[in-house]
């Protein structure tokens, strides 16, 4: 996989119909849960979870303490539907919600390891079994000495961008602060540095092409 | 391109493009294959869900009668809302302290001896309605708040607790 994309396009044009359903599909379950039906929310935890997960472990959280803060912040949702006037707002609310507990159980003292290194400590997986694994092992290492050069609090807010729904990331990306372009998100500091490590590393290795 | 630092804060205030979901897509892979939410995580979350269904009664706000103006610290005004669920009619109004805490008086309808609990930025704070469904927490911290009214028998089929949306004191 390269991530030089000869189709450079800003993201407001990654827009489509589908978009505007699942807008209007949320906006049904959230009235839906409005009316009392709090299990109707349950249709968006799959995909809102695992970017959740990653919020809570990035902030340094056990793997029990993020499973609990997630589920809370789920369960917080429930009282809290009369602030969420758009449907877009419930990914960003979810995402600030779990940070504020995150942080405040890790001040609590409940925190068994330094918070942003950890997940560096820790080499990935090997997986031994298919010829193209190595290409992706490769690939992974790379990735994984590129994060490493930026600051914590980089690696810790492209972690979790990286699992936001691509239909919430403006949202998502306004909250945690990155500023917004005339057309939507901008690149934000911390994805810019890592996006020209990689490209730096691709047009230093031989047997590729570099591209525009 | 010499140097990716500078390279990278030049390009900071750039619209994200299709690349830059391609890197964010391989940094989602690495983490998906390194710390993976636990599988059956979304499971538990939507049962705890279908849970509250049966355990509590949403309110909503009925009425409230300056919702604009907020009761301002140390104001000599109170604020009366109104929340209703189908079981439960719950009134409150919000008056100050000269501490600067809130004072909160409050009916419930159907009267009823039923446990109130107010949580706020602090420990929760409880008190019990009378035979007529009256109750009162004397000193609220300010900020927000959310009252719960348990059923007066818990034990019985179908006794929901109620829960008012979060509202600011």
């Amino acid at each position: 996989m390269t991530v030089d994309d000869p189709r450079p396009a800003p993201v407001g044009a990654g827009r489509d119909a589908r978009w505007d359903e699942r807008r209007a599909r949320t906006a049904g379950l959230l009235a839906e849960a409005r009316a009392g039906r709090t299990e109707a929310l349950g249709e968006l935890v799959p995909e809102l979870s695992p970017m959740l997960w990653q919020v809570a472990r990035s902030a340094g959280l056990t793997a029990a303490d993020a499973e609990d803060v997630v589920q809370q912040a789920w369960l917080r949702l429930v009282t809290h539907l009369d602030q969420l006037s758009q449907p877009s707002s419930v990914a960003s609310w979810l995402v600030t919600t779990t940070r504020r507990e995150a942080w405040r159980r890790r001040s609590a003292g409940r925190r068994q390891f330094p918070a942003e290194q950890d997940w560096l400590a820790a080499q990935p997986d090997q997986d031994p079994d298919a010829a193209e694994q190595a290409v992706l092992d490769e690939e992974r290492r790379e990735l994984w000495a590129a994060l490493a050069q930026l600051s914590p609090r980089c690696q810790q807010l492209l972690r979790i961008v990286a699992f936001v729904p691509r239909p919430d990331y403006d949202a998502v990306a306004a909250g945690l602060g990155i500023p917004r372009g005339s057309v939507g998100p901008t690149r934000g500091r911390c994805l810019a540095k890592l996006r020209a490590i990689l490209l730096e590393g691709e047009e230093g290795s031989p047997d590729e092409q570099p591209g525009g | 391109m010499n140097n990716p630092e500078a390279d990278g804060l030049a390009t900071a205030n750039q619209p994200v493009d299709e690349t830059d979901f391609v890197i964010l897509g391989r940094v989602r892979q690495l983490f998906d294959e390194t710390d993976p939410m636990p599988a059956d995580l979304p499971g538990r979350i939507r049962f705890a869900l279908a849970l509250r269904d049966l355990e509590t009664e949403m309110a909503r706000v009925a009425a409230d009668e300056d919702a604009p103006v907020l009761a301002v610290r140390g104001e000599e005004r109170s604020r009366t809302i109104t929340f209703e669920s189908d079981s439960l009619v719950i009134m409150i109004r919000v008056g100050a302290n000269p501490d600067g805490t809130a004072r909160l008086d409050g009916w419930l309808d159907p009267p009823g001896a039923r446990q109130v609990e107010v949580s706020t930025s602090g420990p929760p704070l409880t008190v019990l309605a009378d035979e007529d469904g009256r109750f009162a927490f004397g000193s609220v911290p300010r900020g927000r708040a959310q009252l719960t009214v348990r059923p007066e028998s818990p034990g019985l089929p179908g006794a929901r607790a109620v829960v008012t949306p979060e509202l600011i004191l």
